[in-house]
């Protein structure tokens, strides 16, 4: 049992989801997820998304840092996930160096906007630009770190197309759905 | 693995927390994150069968289900009453499969599901509130193909609702729609609001608390954002008006909570009380003790 990632997994998932579900409607807030059981290279809260949401319907990329064997052994035992390219993937795990460019990932199509990738994106360890954020979610305009927000706001102009994002940070998690507008102060050096 | 084991309550074993399985549970919230991304458009996804009629709230009762803590506080209102029948089976539902703790304080639940009323009493932050949608699509009593109107939607292409809501007024001399009133949803998807009354609909625009649909039998999932726009469909020269009855609560008195109409005598005379039974016996508690 104590291999599991959730020890009681109905209600550990259960609170694991109410913290995307707050992240999700609060963009650009941070918010706690718990520890779980899960491979080392993982941060908690991106193995949480990935626990919380995938099963064998899901296509999931892992860029190369977390493309390892006990990643991959961890993520399919416990889900069935399925081990994609980056144009297929439902779910992309990486730090934000290795997914670039965004282009490969799918944004959806006008029929279906929710057919569309969301990226994990793991450590902090990136160029960070100074950024006021606003849109649904935001009561009043936020001030955020991002890399590279001109891509985040060429996401947003996709909009209901897009990309939707995860920062996670050991237990923390952070998010910037398609719908968040971005507006860039000043590049930091 | 049975979850429950600990539990010394043995009704409760049988069932995995708040009822669905895990990977049902799966389905729905990746549905339901994915709505949160793109406000107001329909997520298709794959209703289960629940041990009660559609029309029932099985869409909502789905999305509980699937959003459902252990430390929530649960609150079900069927038109605004904590006691009507509806609203009394889901909450013990709940209570029988999660074992969570309710309410009918709006400000004390965490989590509110609601068929066909929003609370008078302001949502906080955090607060869900998941709503029963019979039918999700705004456009399909004016458009019966799914092929057509997710088309209209992909291309924001709502002529045909602004022509319906024209006819009311040439017809009417005012737009009639009093309920299920369409809304546009962060400026893009013209969005059903579930049948509230439209009195109720500003209450959507740029809530603090997060705002859930779920259609069972129509298999569609959409969300609205915490303080996001919400604008009901109008002309500048007729504006959109929310509306109410215009009488006192025969029992709390209040004149700005929306009412019901019940009658109450054989020969027909009317009275009037507050849809929402919990914002009523606040304001009967509060003129009490101002008479104290």
């Amino acid at each position: 049992m104590e291999n599991y990632p959730f020890s009681e997994n109905s209600i550990n998932s259960s609170i694991a989801f109410r913290s995307l579900v707050n992240a999700t409607s609060y963009p650009g807030r941070t918010f706690q997820i718990n520890k779980l059981n899960k491979p080392s290279v993982l941060s908690n809260a991106a193995a949480t998304i990935l626990i919380t949401l995938c099963d064998n319907e899901s296509n999931v990329y892992l860029s190369k840092e977390y493309n390892t064997d006990e990643v991959r052994d961890w993520l399919i035992f416990n889900t069935g996930a399925i081990i994609s390219n980056k144009k297929n993937a439902d779910f992309v795990i990486g730090t934000w160096k290795s997914l670039l460019p965004l282009n490969d990932f799918k944004i959806g199509v006008p029929e279906y906007p929710e057919r569309s990738a969301t990226l994990i994106i793991e450590e902090t360890k990136y160029k960070k630009v100074k950024c006021n954020i606003d849109g649904p979610g935001i009561k009043n305009k936020l001030n955020i770190d991002l890399p590279n927000p001109e891509l985040f706001i060429e996401n947003n102009n996709l909009y209901p197309l897009g990309l939707d994002f995860y920062f996670t940070n050991d237990l923390e998690i952070l998010s910037i759905p398609r719908s968040t507008k971005i507006n860039i102060i000043k590049s930091e050096l | 693995m049975n979850e429950m084991s600990k539990n010394e309550n043995l009704d409760i074993q049988i069932y995995n927390f708040a009822y669905l399985d895990e990977n049902t549970k799966r389905m729905i919230r990746r549905a339901l994150l994915k709505a949160l991304c793109i406000p107001g458009y329909q997520v298709p996804f794959s209703s289960r069968e629940m041990p009660m009629p559609y029309g029932w709230g099985t869409g909502g009762i789905q999305v509980t289900s699937a959003c459902l803590i252990p430390k929530d506080i649960l609150k079900v209102i069927d038109q605004g009453a904590d006691d009507t029948t509806n609203a009394v089976s889901i909450r013990k539902f709940f209570q029988k499969t999660a074992n969570v703790a309710v309410t009918e304080k709006t400000s004390d639940a965490s989590l509110i599901q609601t068929r066909h009323r929003i609370p008078e009493t302001k949502l906080k932050e955090k607060q869900i509130l998941v709503y029963q949608v019979p039918i999700p699509e705004p456009l399909r009593f004016l458009e019966p193909r799914e092929t057509e109107t997710r088309k209209m939607h992909a291309l924001s292409e709502y002529g045909l609702m602004y022509v319906k809501l024209y006819e009311d007024i040439a017809k009417h001399g005012h737009i009639e729609t009093a309920y299920a009133y369409p809304v546009k949803t962060n400026g893009n998807y013209v969005t059903d609001p579930s049948p509230i009354p439209k009195f109720d609909n500003p209450k959507m625009n740029n809530s603090p608390a997060i705002q859930l649909f779920g259609a069972g039998r129509e298999q569609r999932i959409y969300a609205i954002p915490p303080y996001t726009n919400v604008k009901s469909l109008d002309f500048e020269d007729y504006p959109f008006e929310a509306m109410k009855a215009n009488f006192k609560c025969s029992i709390c008195g209040s004149s700005d909570s929306y009412l019901d109409e019940i009658i109450v005598s054989d020969d027909g005379k009317r009275s009037y009380i507050c849809s929402d039974t919990d914002y009523c016996k606040e304001q009967t508690k509060l003129n009490s003790k101002k008479e104290d």
